[in-house]
């Protein structure tokens, strides 16, 4: 590290400090937003300024949190929403981008289909639950069949949108060398709309996370939505906000595991 | 002369909703091999149409389109086209972007077809970025890249479609300049569309120049300047000359 420095000239050097500094700032003032915000709300909890059975408070989430982990309920929960989630987030991804290429192959069934798709895409997939339920049975598969309806039609959209805006030039020049459209999907349309894809695996972390809490209203038996609806309903709000925590760090955690792939491909 | 290109009274109609359009009109004329050939006309005259006909991309309403005496098929073997852009690949490196064409057509593989790839890029001074990607390139360097992408395929005849309109001046007449080069020392003969008439006299050794649509064959000129290069034609006495004619043409 230090050689490296003594190649940069001063002005570089001061330049590269200030970035430096500008982060740190950054940095400085995020902890000081969640430290202020867990350290306010603890504070009103405590001082009875606001009432801790209804809004809870940083404490008692931790003890909810640590007893919930005690009784070994926790990890069926936690594990239940990651499931379902992550089989949905996967069913609709890959079924998304097979319905997207099959569109794009046939221009004809891309025309017929349009409208359908517009419907589908605008219809909110909750109103489906209760056929879901009575059609696949409550549970599990009520929940991974939302999150893959949820999912679906934005990725079919997206990926779709991704392969007819690629440069017809481009389309042409695969012609002129005798390209067959195999050849032209998978050496030109595929490779081209990989920054899209990335886009569409951020949005889809969110929806499925959408998508399984929904199902967990509906109909379940165990996960972070069937905990809060639990929690509510009994008013343990501590619960409630103990499952929310916990889905903040899920999904986080997900989209951060996403997110080195974009920095990887989107440079391109 | 021997007629190594020859359009035969080509016309060609193209549809939209509101009607029918008549781009070119009984076209006739025929170009001689390892020819530098320009066809200029005014914007909108059916340039590119031509190309897109020569490169049997599409096929000419009547009259037809000979290349050695044997009619053009779609999407002709014996072309190679080059288009406004570079249009390499972003995801692929400079070499995977030069044997696109032997992946398609299964070459590459051939062991002389690749070490021609390899010679080409170390004649043209590209072979250090070999493993770069395009970006990485400037964009002289890259529309180089893309005629030896066209060039690997070893085509008869080449369709330049205004390669140098997406460049910057300065560039223009270098990269113009090397392209002209690679293309007298490869040997091949040439057929260039564009609207920039310095750009067809320093290039050709023959100019078409069109009329307004119905596009037709308004003149035909033979260039001969001393100079060897496109920019020692351009200082050429000649030239102003010349460029006063074809612009007179024009409009």
């Amino acid at each position: 590290m230090k050689n490296k420095q003594i190649n940069y000239s001063k002005t570089h050097a001061k330049y590269l400090k200030k970035l430096k500094t500008e982060k740190l700032i950054v940095i400085f003032w995020q902890i000081v937003v969640i430290v202020g915000f867990l350290g306010l709300w603890e504070l009103l909890a405590t001082t009875g300024a606001i009432d801790p059975f209804f809004f809870s408070s940083p404490s008692r989430i931790v003890t909810t949190i640590i007893d919930l982990g005690r009784s070994g309920n926790l990890f069926i929960h936690i594990w239940t929403s990651l499931y379902e989630t992550i089989l949905g987030f996967t069913i609709a991804t890959i079924l998304g981008v097979f319905i997207a290429i099959l569109l794009w192959w046939s221009e004809r069934l891309r025309k017929v289909m349009e409208p359908y798709l517009i419907v589908i895409n605008s219809l909110p997939k909750i109103a489906l639950g209760p056929m879901i339920i009575l059609w696949v049975g409550s549970g599990v598969s009520a929940t991974i069949v939302m999150c893959v309806l949820i999912c679906l039609v934005i990725t079919i959209i997206s990926m779709l949108n991704a392969f007819i805006s690629c440069d017809s030039d481009k389309i042409l020049l695969m012609k002129s060398m005798h390209a067959n459209k195999f050849q032209i999907l998978f050496k030109l349309i595929l490779p081209n709309a990989l920054p899209d894809f990335i886009s569409v695996l951020k949005i889809n972390v969110g929806m499925s996370w959408v998508g399984t809490i929904m199902g967990e209203y509906l109909s379940s038996k165990a996960g972070l939505g069937y905990l809060i609806n639990y929690g509510s309903q009994m008013l343990q709000l501590d619960v409630v906000m103990a499952s929310i925590v916990l889905l903040c760090i899920l999904a986080g955690g997900m989209y951060f595991i996403v997110s080195p792939f974009e920095k990887k491909y989107k440079k391109g | 002369m021997e007629k190594f290109l020859q359009y035969k009274n080509v016309s060609y109609f193209y549809q939209t909703k509101e009607s029918e359009i008549h781009a070119l009109n009984k076209i006739d004329f025929s170009i001689a091999e390892k020819d530098f050939a320009s066809i200029v006309g005014p914007s909108g005259c059916g340039k590119t149409t031509m190309l897109s006909l020569t490169a049997g991309l599409l096929e000419p309403s009547t009259g037809e389109i000979l290349l050695k005496g044997k009619k053009i098929e779609k999407n002709d073997s014996r072309i190679g086209y080059m288009f406004q852009r570079d249009h390499l690949f972003e995801w692929r490196t400079i070499w995977q972007n030069i044997i696109l064409g032997l992946e398609i057509q299964k070459k590459h593989k051939d062991e002389k077809t690749l070490c021609f790839a390899d010679q080409l890029l170390k004649k043209y001074d590209l072979y250090n970025f070999k493993n770069k990607k395009p970006r990485q390139l400037s964009g002289g360097m890259r529309q180089r890249v893309a005629l030896i992408r066209t060039l690997v395929l070893n085509p008869t005849l080449l369709l330049l479609d205004e390669p140098f309109s997406a460049l910057d001046f300065q560039t223009r007449l270098n990269v113009c300049d090397d392209v002209y080069q690679i293309i007298k020392s490869e040997k091949k003969t040439a057929l260039l569309v564009t609207h920039d008439i310095s750009e067809a006299l320093s290039m050709s050794d023959k100019i078409f120049i069109l009329s307004s649509r119905p596009a037709t064959v308004r003149k035909q000129l033979e260039i001969s300047f001393e100079g060897d290069t496109p920019l020692k034609k351009r200082e050429d006495k000649n030239f102003g000359k010349y460029f006063e004619l074809i612009w007179r043409n024009l409009s």
